[in-house]
Parts: C-alpha cells; structure tokens; sequence
C-alpha cells in the first residue's frame, strides 16, 4: 500500500493492509510522524481475511491530497536504533495475527521515551523477545531439520527437493543459508505456503509447488539410516531427552523418525547393557593379534627429570624444564620456575622474562650462549586466573624438593659465579629459606667455592608498574651482571670492591 | 566389505566419543565457482538427535577400528572381539559429501584406532581432510582426532585443514592412564596439547598465516571408568584449560562394553554424574568460578542439587544478594539467574530499579532464587532459613533406598 495515504486511511476508519517488513516499516514511519496512537489504527496482514469483521476492504484508497485538517506531521523523523529495527524485521515474521499492530505499539512506545520497551523485563518487551526468539528458533531448526532427497537424474533439476511445514514466515532467509550451503549444486525447497529454488546461480521464489514430501526412493537414506542406528548409545537411552530436543511435529518429515520407536523399545528391553550396536554385536569379531612390546609406540625415553615425583608440581605442568648452556659454562644464572612459554617449550627462559633478560645481557656486554640459564625450581607452579595460567611463588618444600636437580647442574657445570634472580633463586642457592633479598642485592657473596651474586628477577622489572622504579632495577641487574663478569678474573680470596 | 557394513561398524566404534560440537569455525559460504560445497555459520547446527538424547552434527566415524593398543575401557582395543573395518580416504569423503547434501550433518569428526603407528594412522586422518577441502572444496566442519604421538609436522598440516583438534587425555590422572592405557602416555598426550595451543597462539599473533584449527581444541575424560572422584577430575579439567586454552572439556560417563575386561566396571554409565559434571565445567568456562570453589574437599558433586545451587548453600554470606547492586558477575552467581540475565538485569537498572516481577519476565527459576535475592519490592521470607531446609525444598526429591541394586544394574 502506499505509505502516503496511511495517515488519511486512519483519519477515514480504514484498515491498513501491509504485506511485508518493508511496506510496514515506511507506513508506520508517516505514523510515528504523524503522532498517531497505536490505539487509532487498525492492521491488516495481505491474505488474512476478516480480521476485523467490520471493516470490509475500502473500494478505494484515500489519496495523498484529501488529508483531513489537522493531520500535519506533528514529531521529527523518528530515529529508532539498529538493535531493535533488527528485532521488529525478525518478529515481523512471527505468524501472530495482530503482528503489525503490536510492532506499531513497541515503536511508538520507543518514540515516546519508553525505552524499556525493548528490555524483555518489560511486558511488550517480553512479547518481542518471545516473537523473535520464536523465529529465530524456526530458521534454526529449518536449517538443521530440512531432509534434501535426491532427484534421479533423467527428471533433470533440481537435483535435490525438500518438504517443509514452517511455523513462520522464514523461507527466505533459510534459502540465503542453503544457497551458501549447497554451493554448485540446484535444489528446491517447497512448504504448504510458497517455494522457492536454486538453479546453482540464482534463487527463483514461487508460491506452493508441492503439498507433502517429495516421495522419492534416494539410496542415500539408507546409508544415513544405518548410521543413525550405529551412533545411537543404547546404554543411554534416553527418549524423553531426545523428545526434548526435537520437538514432536519436526519428526514425521525425517526419515530417521521412523526408526526410532523400534530403537527406543529394544534398547529399553535389554540391548541397554552394553554401548553396542545390536547389529554389530551379531557379525563375528576379531582380535588383533600383536604382542604387547610390539604395539608399544616408540617414544623418546622421558629424562629422568621429567620423572621426578618429589612434590606434586608436575600434575599441574606439562613438562619439567632443566638448564640449559654450555656444560662447563663460568657462570649459571639462577631463575625462579618456568613460565607458561617455557612450561609449554620446554626451554628456559623464552618467554617475556626471557626476552627481558636478553636485553639485559646486551646492556652488560655478555652472550646468552656462554652463561649456563637454569631454574631453582624446574616445574612451573601456577594458579588458574579466568582462562590464563598466573604464576605461584613455589613454596619452601618445592624449593628444597628441587634442589636436588639444582645440586646436580651444579656439580656437573662447576660455575665459578652464580648469578641468582630474585628471593627464591637467592634461597635456594645458599640453601638458606630465610635469606633476604635486600640484603644481598646487588652484592657479591661466597658461598661453598664459588660467588653468589643477587640480583632482581626480570619478572620483576616487568611487573613494578613505576617507569623510574623500572629503569632502576634494570640498572641493578646489569650491574650484578658486569660484577659477575668481573669476578671469573678475580681470585677467590680477593673480596670483591 | 559394503560401505553400509563397514559405516555401521565405524559409527558403532566411534560412538564412545561425547564430541560433535560444529561451532567456532569462521563463516564460510560457497558461490559455486570452485565446484565446492559447505558453509559454516560460526554457530554449529544439531542435524538430528539420537534416542540416547545425544546431538547429531557431525558424521562421527573412526577411519578404521583396527587397533594395537589394548585400552581397558575401550570397545576397539587390540583384545576385544569386536568386528573390525577400514574405510578409504574415498569412502569417508564420499559419505561426508552424500551425507552434507542431504543436510544430514554439518561436516566429519573424523578418529581412528592405531594401526601400524601413530604417524601413519595420523598421515591417514590428515589425508582424509586435505581430499574434502584440497580436492573437493568442501568448506563444512571438520574435527580431527590427534594422534599424540604424532610427528608435530603432521599435526600443523592436520590445524591447516580442521577447524577442531581434539587429543583425548582419556582419564583423569596419569595412574589411571598408566594402567588402563598401558600403550598411552599423559606425558606425550600433554605436550602435543601443548604443541597445538603454541600453533594457536602464533596464529593469534599473526592473523594473516596460514589457517590453523579456528575452532581451537577440545579433549575427552572417561567418567565412572576408574576410581577418581570429581574432585579429581574438575581439577585436572581445570589445569587442561588454563594450561592449553582448551575449547572444551567433554566427559564420557563410562559405558560398559562387550566382553568387559576386569580392570573396567559393568555398572551402567553414572549419566547424571555426567550432567552434573558438565554443569560444573560450565560454571569453570564462563562463570569464574574455580574449581576450588566447587569442590573445595575431596569426593563428588552433590547429585540432589545442581553445582551451583550446592555453591550457594555453602556460601550464604552472599545472600540473599541485592539484585539493585551487585555486580553483573557476582547476580551470575544466584542460582537460577544465567549469564544473559544477569546482563540483561544489570542493563535494565540503568532506566529503573529491579522488582520482582521483572526476574518472572525475564524467565528465571523463581522457586530457586527466592531464597537467594533482593529487589526494590521483595525481601525472602526465607532468608535466613538453613542450608539444609533449603537443600531439601529445592533438591530433587530423595528416592527410596533401592534394596537389590544388583538386579537395577543388571
């Protein structure tokens, strides 16, 4: 109808008969402009006969000239918001008889200030949330219940046909979804009100082409049909469920609907005891005859650190990370744990605080590849924080479990200086729980053989949130670093200056 | 063998597998140019439902059901006597393609038992899925199963094809898979976890390389079939998702198989074990909750009550919770609001204070969060009433003792 002549239309007592989103759309926009009350006007859906009783269709329109008096545009444009014209197109859809006229209410209600309209706390609001979920609902089960059968090929295209009995209007949108879907390939779709089909280039819409399922004999079925006896788990059987999920009236258009009732009884008599298929358990069934060493996969042996059961950490992390560097390296740099980089890599020191303590290196004038980089502790210990990994501070008993490992790196490489990185590193090394960080930071100390020189951990410098805090403890760790340098020339006896 | 044959058997072996989620793959659509087919929404459709109530979107099969690994719990495993099968890379593209057309499914979840080794059962799987979209064009879902053992080559080439890898971390603790996956290893099952999460975030860093798993990765834990107790297993789910930023956790309730080794029960699947786990991960993934706070001692999850509700009957100093104030995350928190309407709640205090006849528009469970909130116009009468009052008036009835379990089981 034309937008223009609704305002005259209301004023004569004449219904407005719209057909689509669209025409409702620019009809209740000179409305709105018009500030015409919801309760002024009546709505009629093209098709839908009689919906008022006494108000026959009008011989002719009102034209756009005979406005009565007083019916000049009162309200600027209206402005509704994208989120919820989104929610009036999808309820439009909604078969309800008085559809348009309850949309004219919601939006004439938003003009008005009421924005709770659109909350579905409000009661239109709940009814419009209702409307589109109703639709929403019908073109997802259109797209997940529609069964296609195969045409034979001498009938020529479509080369598939499907029947569907939709609750609302959603045949043109569920078409945008199978012409994505179905690519090259030509298909029809028919349901008791319209049509619609894909020639593999361009959707044509039609009205009713076919009244029931196409009764095609497509070999496909049956193929599908065995599957669906085979997934089915007879030890958890489950009807009521299955009711649930699909409701009653999608079941006689598919063709597994037919082969449930048989399913459900004998699994409900006896099948149920075990997961299998009734059919499989009746073919003959064959061991594999290898020898259990045989089928053992080769895998590399896991290291013995890998194996460690000293303290629980390893049931939380994927794998233990041991040093790494040359063997008879002059200094070992002592961390706290891995990270989650390193958990996941297997590698010391890759990951942000890794890449901290190359810039580090740089500054102190010396290469990654001559310092031995290991961990006090070689699991990482970690807490869930939503969906991160955050790390743990490991307690006194996991840094003691672990030192064994330390102990051993220790032996083997035989470090002239150790360079611990913050508290637990410090610990650790000189095997003394309660030793502060402040009070060694910065400073050489010996410690059975050799020099223990304490500086920030680069976690540290990367979590002070303070720029000029940051700056400093950047100087510290290169400083300790340079010190460490400076003690491989100097003899053990000469203390440091 | 026929394809039907071989189909019935290859579903039947793959049907212990809880997995058949088709969503987070990125949109894809066909024109038609390339002679392809298959479209992804990014939601994941459920073609069908099986009468065990279970979904049906993807073609679930196992390439084949021949296996030299002798996993107790497992219908497959190289001592069972059960049928055995192996379809072609052709035959599995053939049944995706028929099955895809006649909008049977949404796309394959393609696993396998172990022959020869795991690289070759592993290049068999990732050859299946490089015929469908390398050779056929198909742009519909793809799930792949992963081989731990596996060669890490070969999972990155099975990322650039699937939108989903799963690795089965099969039960809840590695002394569990010690002895009833003798030929598995939760070391190597963890790294290769590991091994795809590191794919996963190097694409992240760089969106323009080559595609990989977009629908990120999920495992599986077989519930019921050890002694572990949800404890147990909600801790491990929990370190698997933070650890490997895991899709999802499926549980399998245990169920009994042919010809039942000794080591594995032969009661019935625990299947409301099952849900009340799953209702447990839910409130892991999206609600905050730790699984700390859901089990916080040793034993299972209440079956009377569901995981949310027993959290709040342990921890009445949150309520009742006034829905006028409290933050979005914590109105989460009240049994019987979900995440949407706590949103939806939060964003209508913005235009007016909250009444009680709102949280009945919005649908909440109204029996359930009486006890629990505060509105402008309602206070709960039964606020203050027990823990174990309220247990007992929103728990599911208590059932009669059954006096000869045995013949239930049976």
């Amino acid at each position: 109808m034309n937008a223009a002549a609704a305002v005259a239309m209301v004023a004569a007592g004449q219904p407005l008969v719209v057909s689509s989103f669209l025409e409702w759309r620019a009809v209740a926009r000179e409305l709105l402009v018009h500030d015409v009350a919801p309760e002024l006007v009546t709505w009629n859906q093209v098709g839908v006969l009689d919906a008022d009783l006494f108000s026959g269709a009008p011989d002719s329109a009102p034209s756009v000239d005979n406005v009565p008096a007083g019916l000049t545009p009162t309200k600027p444009a209206p402005h509704i918001p994208r989120a919820l014209m989104d929610m009036l197109q999808s309820a439009a859809c909604c078969r309800v008889p008085d559809r348009w006229a309850f949309l004219y209410r919601v939006i004439w209600r938003w003009q008005h200030g009421e924005h709770d309209v659109q909350s579905p706390a409000d009661a239109d609001g709940a009814r419009l949330h209702a409307m589109v979920k109703a639709v929403r609902r019908e073109e997802h089960d259109m797209h997940a219940y529609i069964r296609f059968r195969e045409r034979p090929i001498e009938a020529g295209p479509p080369q598939f046909a499907a029947w569907f009995e939709p609750r609302h209007d959603v045949l043109p949108q569920v078409a945008e979804h199978f012409k994505h879907r179905m690519g090259g390939v030509t298909w029809m779709i028919g349901t008791p009100e319209a049509s619609v089909m894909w020639d593999g280039a361009s959707l044509h819409h039609t009205g009713p082409l076919m009244s029931s399922a196409a009764d095609l004999d497509d070999a496909g079925e049956a193929l599908w049909l065995t599957y669906y006896r085979s997934i089915f788990n007879p030890a958890r059987v489950n009807a009521q469920l299955m009711q649930s999920h699909i409701p009653s009236r999608f079941w006689k258009n598919l063709p597994e609907g037919a082969i449930v009732p048989a399913m459900v009884s004998n699994a409900e008599l006896g099948a149920r005891s075990t997961g299998q298929a009734q059919a499989v358990g009746r073919k003959s069934g064959a061991t594999i005859p290898i020898a259990p060493a045989d089928a053992q996969p080769e895998r590399q042996q896991p290291s013995k650190l890998d194996e460690c059961r000293r303290c629980d950490l390893w049931q939380y992390a994927t794998q233990a990370v041991g040093g790494e560097g040359p063997k008879k390296a002059q200094i070992m740099l002592v961390g706290e744990q891995p990270g989650d980089q390193e958990d996941l890599a297997g590698k010391a020191f890759i990951g942000p605080a890794g890449k901290l303590l190359d810039r580090v290196f740089e500054a102190a004038g010396l290469e990654r590849r001559e310092i031995y980089l290991t961990n006090a502790v070689k699991h990482f210990k970690w807490e869930p924080r939503g969906k991160r990994r955050l790390h743990k501070t490991p307690a006194q008993r996991e840094v003691e479990a672990c030192h064994y490992w330390l102990d051993k790196e220790l032996a083997s490489v035989k470090p002239k200086v150790i360079v611990a990185l913050g508290a637990t590193a410090l610990k650790s090394v000189i095997g003394n729980g309660n030793a502060k960080l402040g009070e060694s930071l910065g400073k050489a100390i010996r410690h059975e053989d050799r020099w223990v020189v304490t500086v920030y951990h680069p976690s540290y410098i990367l979590r002070v949130p303070d720029e000029e805090a940051k700056h400093q403890a950047f100087k510290v760790m290169v400083d300790g670093l340079k010190l460490a340098q400076s003690l491989l020339e100097r003899p053990p006896e000469e203390p440091p200056a | 063998m026929k394809l039907s044959d071989k189909l019935e058997i290859l579903a039947d072996a793959a049907k212990y597998d809880a997995s058949c989620a088709s969503s987070g793959a990125p949109k894809r659509a066909s024109d038609g140019n390339d002679g392809g087919i298959g479209a992804t929404t990014g939601m994941g459709i459920c073609h069908s439902y099986t009468p065990d109530g279970r979904c049906v979107s993807l073609l679930k099969i196992l390439l084949t059901n021949f296996c030299v690994y002798d996993c107790q719990y497992c219908v497959n495993r190289r001592t069972s006597n059960v049928p055995r099968a192996r379809f072609s890379v052709a035959e599995v593209v053939k049944l995706t393609h028929d099955f895809y057309l006649r909008n049977y499914i949404d796309g394959l979840f393609l696993s396998s038992g172990i022959i020869q080794s795991s690289d070759y059962t592993m290049e068999q799987l990732v050859a299946v899925a490089r015929t469908l979209r390398e050779v056929h064009h198909f742009k519909g879902y793809i799930h792949l199963k992963t081989i731990p053992d596996a060669d890490p080559l070969l999972i990155a080439e099975a990322g650039r094809y699937a939108d989903r890898l799963s690795v089965n971390i099969e039960l809840p603790t590695h002394d569990s898979v010690t002895r009833l996956a003798p030929e598995k290893n939760v070391h190597t099952i963890k790294l290769a976890m590991g091994s795809i999460r590191r794919k996963l975030d190097e694409k992240a860093e760089e969106p323009k390389g080559p595609s990989f798993a977009p629908a990120g990765q999920s495992t599986q834990m077989i519930v019921g079939a050890d002694a572990s107790d949800d404890q147990t297993i909600l801790n491990t789910a929990e370190t698997l998702y933070g650890s490997y930023k895991l899709k999802r956790v499926y549980y399998s309730a245990f169920s009994p198989i042919p010809q039942s080794p000794d080591s594995v029960p032969l009661a019935p699947p625990p299947l409301l074990r099952e849900h009340r786990l799953y209702q447990a991960d839910f409130l892991l993934r999206g609600y905050g909750f730790t699984a700390g706070e859901l089990m916080p001692a040793a034993g299972n999850l209440a079956l009377d009550v569901d995981p949310k509700l027993a959290w709040a009957l342990a921890n009445r100093e949150h309520f009742p919770m006034d829905l006028n104030r409290a933050d979005a995350e914590m109105i989460a928190r009240v049994p019987g609001i979900g995440l949407r309407n706590a949103k939806r709640i939060v964003d209508l205090r913005r235009l007016r204070r909250v009444r009680w006849e709102d949280l009945s528009r919005l649908r909440c469970s109204m029996k359930k969060i009486a006890p629990f909130v505060v509105t402008a116009d309602y206070k709960p009468a039964q606020g203050l009433a027990s823990s174990d009052l309220l247990r007992r008036h929103l728990g599911a009835p208590q059932e009669q003792m059954n006096l000869w379990p045995e013949l239930k089981a049976a």
